[in-house]
């Protein structure tokens, strides 16, 4: 089992871990920052799991797809704006609706970052293995460092939801 | 004829993206076009009563994309607020470090956003319109370049910052730590491979577009020029620096506006608000906003990289300095008013970028155990200023005399550029409709072309960005009524219909 520091400490992958579960968003910004939460509320739990490397992070495009080289399987957690009700978790698979930072306005979304690490030769999870746990955002808008109750509340069955797929790769 | 005025909803979260609203007058022209992006809310009462340590951390955070041009701008007002200069060896490691910056991140727009257009052409299916696009055309091994230089770059950055995303390095009077022979000798080998990468951009760029005269013509189309003023730091020989130096603000006709020292730019630039946007309007005080026109009697500047080469008279390194003059000749002399033609500039700064990072990491100094002065003075005021990718970022603070923030006051790269996006949109939508007849197709393109040369960064603003943005067009006719709603979505879709 690999040591887990705790994500504020911006874990770097450990040698043998296989699975990434990667926290994105803005510790900044509201309900954007949730991703980041859950993975926080992981960190203890996930201390019986083997080969899975908690982190965080903030972009997406190629730098989402660099940050998954060397692994065999993700969950990405993030904070989703689609209408739907504030503190709805689903899981989605890449090539679904972006969630606010699998996809960059700057460069590619996730899809083409992948096809394109992949060409190149890198050593990429398939998109079957690749996960989307989005947590839908009432205000990502808005610099605070909280989100709102219903976002806030829904962490915990986010984090379960995370446990879930963990469990069926096992 | 102008139109009635139609009151524009703001943007929803639900709906969560850009949104360009084009009316039509009584005669079916194009009177008016306008991209909205959402802003962020409440930075400054986020930051107010924090210490002002603490900006080069939190403003870095504000945006993805470019945080190290924020960690800079807040580092250097830092500099000024506590009155201390850094040593030079602190300097050269900053510029240095900057450098890198910019060189990486300029790849990655040409290569995922500006190339597309050219590569694969403007009228090309949008799923082939990428990155994959280019490399189908070109050969596999764009690819493995492309990440590589990419790589190089976050490598070395978080090799000198001390972390990859958010840099925790400068401080007020120089940086955190410095760099030893060994790391001296890497990024020197790295920034080489660097200089080879760029001269390879920009060689593509010229078997690709300029060999081809549809591109050229397309370039230098009416319905993407526009004569502003240009925006941009130079050094003490008038040419381009992105780490530090003075503004200069050139007119339309090239001639030198004014040239001023960052602190004192409240005295040249104020803000134009407008009821249907949550962003400012920056103009030049002295010529005046006389609304969205270009020309000399207009207050409208523009700060991208074409800007920045007009604003110049040169370029700091060789290579670059040979391709800044071949541009000009190829387009016909300064200033070059073709908003398309900031992809060029974009790459000709990217090897200038590459050359300088090379020659800092020569330098005898950068290896100098004496990258900090501690300051001594109470803090008061500070304005801080760098070239970010996107335009020229200005980051103002205030504080007590504990250096607690009282108030605070960015000018984003972007929001510099708002007024003339916005003109840019309405001369692309222009090309296409004409007497009521809207030519749909390409349309779309067309308009996202005209801001996507801007690479506008509403990161600073938004999470929602033009490229992978989800894009909706409303065209209005006079009395309001929807006549087309246009979508980005792969393939764009067209709903024609008659709703307010």
């Amino acid at each position: 089992m690999s040591t887990r520091p705790t994500t504020s400490q911006r874990p770097s992958r450990q040698g043998s871990d296989r699975l990434l579960v990667l926290g994105l968003g803005n510790p900044l910004l509201g309900d954007d920052s949730v991703g980041l939460r859950v993975v926080r509320d992981l960190c203890p739990k996930c201390d019986a799991w083997p080969n899975v490397s908690l982190a965080e992070d903030y972009w997406g495009g190629l730098r989402l797809m660099e940050r998954l080289v060397g692994f065999e399987r993700a969950v990405i957690v993030d904070a989703i704006c689609s209408g739907g009700v504030p503190g709805t978790v689903r899981v989605l698979s890449p090539d679904a609706i972006p969630t606010q930072h699998s996809s960059s306005a700057h460069d590619v979304n996730l899809q083409t970052a992948l096809a394109l690490g992949r060409q190149a030769g890198a050593q990429l999870p398939t998109t079957e293995n690749i996960r989307l746990v989005a947590i839908e955002a009432a205000d990502v808008l808005t610099f605070c460092q909280e989100c709102t109750p219903s976002v806030q509340g829904a962490i915990e069955q986010a984090a379960d939801t995370v446990l879930a797929i963990l469990q069926t790769w096992r | 004829m102008a139109t009635q005025r139609i009151s524009i909803d703001p943007i929803t979260r639900l709906e969560g993206h850009g949104k360009i609203e084009i009316f039509l007058d009584q005669d079916g022209d194009v009177a008016d076009a306008f991209l909205q992006i959402p802003e962020l809310r409440g930075f400054e009462r986020f930051c107010v009563g924090r210490p002002a340590e603490d900006m080069p951390n939190l403003t870095s955070r504000i945006c993805g994309v470019c945080p190290e041009a924020h960690h800079m701008a807040s580092t250097k007002a830092l500099d000024a607020l506590f009155h201390v200069e850094p040593p030079p060896t602190a300097k050269k490691l900053r510029e240095m470090f900057y450098s890198i910056f910019v060189a990486t991140d300029h790849t990655t727009h040409f290569y995922a956003l500006a190339g597309p257009d050219f590569v694969m052409g403007p009228d090309a299916p949008v799923e082939q319109r990428n990155i994959l696009g280019i490399i189908k055309k070109v050969g596999m091994e764009i690819a493995g370049k492309v990440l590589k230089m990419r790589k190089d770059g976050h490598h070395l950055i978080e090799l000198i910052g001390g972390r990859a995303v958010h840099p925790n390095w400068g401080v007020p009077g120089g940086v955190s730590r410095g760099i030893n022979e060994e790391q001296r000798r890497e990024i020197e080998e790295r920034g080489r491979e660097a200089i080879e990468f760029a001269k390879f951009s920009i060689q593509l760029f010229n078997d690709i577009v300029l060999g081809n005269k549809g591109y050229v013509d397309l370039i230098t189309s009416d319905g993407f020029t526009h004569r502003t003023y240009n925006m941009g730091t130079v050094d003490a020989n008038n040419r381009v620096n992105f780490y530090d130096g003075v503004i200069r603000i050139v007119g339309p006709d090239g001639k030198e506006h004014v040239k001023y020292r960052s602190k004192d730019y409240r005295e040249y630039i104020a803000e134009h608000v407008e009821t249907w946007s949550y962003l400012k309007f920056p103009y030049l005080k002295k010529i005046g906003w006389k609304g969205f026109v270009d020309g000399e009697d207009s207050g409208l500047y523009k700060a991208t990289p074409l800007s920045r080469l007009n604003a110049a008279d040169g370029m700091a390194t060789p290579l670059a300095q040979g391709e800044y003059r071949r541009m000009y000749e190829t387009l016909g002399g300064k200033p070059v008013n073709h908003t398309l033609a900031t992809h060029w500039a974009r790459l000709i700064e990217m090897l200038y970028a590459t050359e300088r990072w090379v020659e800092l990491a020569r330098d005898p100094e950068i290896t100098g155990r004496e990258y900090r002065v501690l300051p001594t003075q109470k803090p008061d005021e500070g304005v801080g200023c760098v070239e970010a990718p996107r335009g020229t970022l200005t980051h103002h603070y205030w504080t007590d005399e504990r250096g607690i923030l009282t108030r605070v006051n960015l000018i984003v790269g972007t929001t510099n550029n708002n007024a003339p996006i916005n003109l840019s949109v309405k001369q692309a939508a222009k090309t296409l409709i004409r007497r009521g007849e809207v030519v749909t197709e390409g349309l779309l393109n067309r308009v996202e072309m005209a801001f996507r040369a801007y690479d506008p960064c509403m990161a600073c603003a938004t999470h929602y960005l033009p490229g992978e943005m989800p894009l909706t067009v409303v065209i209005r006719s006079a009395d309001g009524y929807t006549l087309h709603r246009l979508t980005r979505s792969a393939p764009a879709t067209v709903q024609s219909g008659h709703q307010r």
